[in-house]
């Protein structure tokens, strides 16, 4: 047990399965497989496991997702880190083979295929390509995919851990804006289930679901929203496909009222989905969406900032709604 | 820097840094020398620069149905043609007044950046690397009706591109400090810089999807019976895509009017090219794609004027597409100025970013010896274009300008948050989300 970061987090849960299954593989580009932490080893899995294992290729996002899933298909678990530059150029092999195969197959593909997709931490003045926010909504829409999002250290190396030992595909987005956090990670392996919707605060007022980037200002809002006297229950969904339907309904089956906070496009965004199942199962509650309008995002930092949802956007919205 | 000769055998020590040995190398060797002894028997390694004959390159052509670099060193085909020596003084100062814009652009920016702490704009330095978009862009018709004007797309580093091919430098200085009224309203900063009036598409943060695009434009001359050229300038880097391939092949199927310019800095992000390439000439994959294709030392803007001036006459008349690769180098990092100093050109030490391979001080300084702006001066005072006296004279002029156009953008207004809702759709602005 120690703080550890969030690529440290990950990390750790990489050389544990790929030190205790000799055929694992793992394929980058630009960014090595390396973390450090105070007090506790370097890991660098390219000096660890040798080249053999673990390549640093040129650029090109579609090889490194389709050469995981083949290794997979082959029996050897695989991963890849694919950094946000090229976050959606390998969709069509992830949507239209690994998505379908295990169906198209009568359930005979097994696939334990990770492809860690990268989002961009949002920087302002980055602009249209590298500011962006939106893998979430793409990879969320494939059927046959597993698509994670977690937002802390202790969430990403359990799910790591479990996306590694699963036989599903999985996507598990990485929101470069989480790589500061930092929080107690226990040293041993251990698994967070790929299908549950975390409770981060309990309250009966107002039900905020967020995702990823959004939750340190989803919980800064929240925080406020507390220390003014509202009931705040806030839910981080941590899984995107399988969605947990029914922590979302029991939470606005209590509160009756629903926020919901993407740093994506408002279109088909994640909240559009928590509010259609929440509103198929919940008699009479009332909703409000804050996300990312549907524009690209701008370089100049006076647009950016104006148009990303930020703590005081979102209490605002809870202010209104409550 | 006292000659403009390139020092003997840098070309084998550079390129045979790369951090790993690959078995396709040797294979690759045996394949070079054989082409060696048809086509160039004067290149060697010792000897300095070497030029291939005119009879030479047919040859080879002939044995290949396309042209290939030989050698070890980019200045193998020193002289391709004589086309920069026919220019007008008028257009040889040009040239030599475009590669000083670019560069004093580079190092004014570094040292707002190093300097100035309101200065918030950034940049893929191009310093060192002028040479390469200053002659590749004189071949090209940078003016004129839309209809007839080349056009040029440029990477996420952009910078002496959209100089060479005469966007306005003062609304670009503006863009890329998010102001209102730069070259495109603070929307794009440097990585999506575009002035379609001067035939610049555009910078793509991307690396690939550029290269196919242009084939597209390039189609699109083909199409409508234009003898207007597409140029694309990518780097290293791109060699590894799906993107480079397609757009070769497409290109050669369809015989294009578009032209690769594949600017070899040795690094992509911060990775050597041998981690991504098996050729040390990233030329000859284009070779095997039937496509004539050029290595050029794209230090020297006249050698590189030269491969383009080939490439774009072949193209306007029908001959299909080129592949030039010209061996550049950048003086700074790959992203920003870390390791640099205000008031000294180049950045020098660990870059904290560039954990697989890094720079070496002493390959830094050696390519600074055999710098661009040197080779465009002194070729010109060698050839009785300039004197000393008036190169300083344009090099302060130019470094005025420069500074003017940096000092009119730090007065231009800030954007205004809500007109981030517009330009998504022609017209009229999209909801607000963000409230709620």
């Amino acid at each position: 047990m120690a703080q550890k970061s969030w690529m440290y987090s990950v990390l750790e849960a990489v050389q544990w399965e790929m030190q205790n299954d000799p055929r694992m593989i793992w394929i980058f580009e630009l960014t090595p497989p390396v973390a450090s932490n105070p007090g506790m080893p370097v890991i660098n899995l390219e000096t660890e496991f040798g080249r053999k294992r673990v390549v640093n290729t040129g650029i090109d996002e579609y090889w490194m997702a389709s050469c995981c899933l083949g290794a997979s298909l082959a029996g050897s678990p695989a991963a890849t880190y694919i950094p946000y530059q090229g976050a959606l150029m390998p969709f069509e092999v992830i949507q239209n083979v690994a998505g379908k195969l295990r169906y198209m197959t009568g359930g005979r593909a097994s696939m334990p295929v990770v492809w860690i997709i990268e989002m961009t931490g949002q920087t302002p003045g980055f602009a249209g390509q590298h500011s962006c926010y939106e893998e979430d909504s793409y990879y969320a829409h494939i059927p046959g995919v597993r698509t994670v999002i977690p937002s802390t250290p202790y969430d990403a190396k359990g799910m790591m851990h479990a996306a590694l030992r699963s036989s599903d595909p999985v996507v598990y987005l990485y929101p470069a804006g989480l790589r500061t956090l930092v929080e107690e990670v226990p040293d041993e392996p251990y698994e967070v289930p790929l299908d549950k919707a975390a409770l981060r605060m309990e309250g009966s007022d107002l039900t905020i679901v967020g995702s990823g980037a959004g939750m340190p200002e989803v919980l800064k809002a929240a925080e406020a929203l507390t220390a003014e006297g509202m009931g705040v229950e806030v839910v981080d969904l941590r899984v995107l496909k399988e969605m947990d339907t029914q922590t979302l309904v029991d939470s606005v089956g209590k509160t009756k009222r629903l926020l919901t906070v993407d740093q994506s496009y408002y279109t088909l965004g994640p909240g559009a989905e928590v509010i259609a199942r929440v509103a198929t199962e919940v008699e009479g509650a009332k909703y409000k969406r804050v996300a990312f309008p549907d524009a690209p995002p701008p370089a100049s930092p006076e647009m950016f900032t104006w148009m990303r949802p930020d703590a005081e956007k979102i209490a605002g919205a809870a202010r209104a709604l409550v | 820097m006292t000659d403009i000769k390139p020092i003997p055998g840098i070309w084998f020590i550079l390129c045979s840094m790369g951090p790993r040995s690959l078995v396709g190398r040797k294979l690759e060797d045996t394949v070079m020398e054989s082409l060696t002894r048809i086509a160039a028997p004067s290149a060697s390694q010792d000897d300095g620069p070497a030029s291939e004959s005119r009879r030479g390159f047919l040859q080879l052509a002939a044995a290949t149905g396309a042209v290939v670099s030989m050698g070890t060193r980019a200045f193998a085909n020193g002289d391709i043609a004589f086309y920069a020596k026919d220019l007008s003084d008028e257009k040889l100062v040009d040239m030599y007044r475009t590669i000083l814009k670019i560069r004093w652009h580079e190092r004014t920016q570094a040292d707002q950046m190093l300097t100035n702490p309101d200065y918030r704009g950034y940049n893929h330095f191009y310093a060192g690397q002028e040479a390469v978009a200053t002659g590749v862009c004189a071949t090209l018709r940078n003016d004129g009706p839309f209809e007839q004007i080349d056009l040029a797309y440029s990477s996420h580093r952009p910078s002496g591109h959209a100089i060479a091919k005469g966007v306005d430098i003062p609304k670009m200085c503006a863009e890329n400090d998010f102001r209102a009224t730069g070259l495109n309203n603070g929307y794009a900063a440097e990585m999506h810089l575009s002035d379609p009036s001067v035939g610049f598409v555009g910078a793509d943060g991307m690396i690939g999807p550029s290269m196919p695009i242009a084939t597209g434009s390039a189609f699109a001359f083909r199409a409508r019976g234009s003898d207007q050229v597409a140029v694309v300038f990518g780097g290293d880097g791109t060699y590894a895509t799906p993107q480079f391939h397609s757009s070769l092949n497409n290109a050669r199927m369809l015989d294009l009017p578009f032209i690769y310019v594949l600017e070899n800095n040795l690094y992509h992000q911060y990775a050597h090219y041998s981690y991504s390439c098996p050729h040390k000439d990233i030329a000859r994959a284009a070779a095997a794609y039937g496509i004539p294709a050029r290595v050029v030392d794209g230090q020297d803007v006249f050698q590189v004027y030269n491969a383009a001036k080939e490439a774009v006459d072949r193209a306007r008349a029908g001959g299909g597409p080129s592949f030039i690769e010209a061996k550049t180098y950048r003086y700074y990092n790959h992203w920003g100025a870390p390791g640099a100093t205000a008031g000294e050109l180049g950045a020098f030490g660990y870059d904290p970013l560039a954990i697989t391979s890094f720079r070496p001080e002493r390959e830094v300084r050696a390519w600074m010896q055999r710098d661009p702006v040197d080779i465009a001066r002194k070729t010109l005072i060698d050839w009785g274009t300039l004197d000393a006296a008036a190169a300083d004279a344009i090099e302060t002029e130019i470094k005025a300008e420069i500074a003017e156009a940096f000092a009119w953008a730090a007065q231009q207004p800030l954007c205004t948050p809500e007109d981030g809702l517009k330009h998504v759709f022609a017209d009229g602005a999209v909801p607000a989300r963000q409230f709620g």
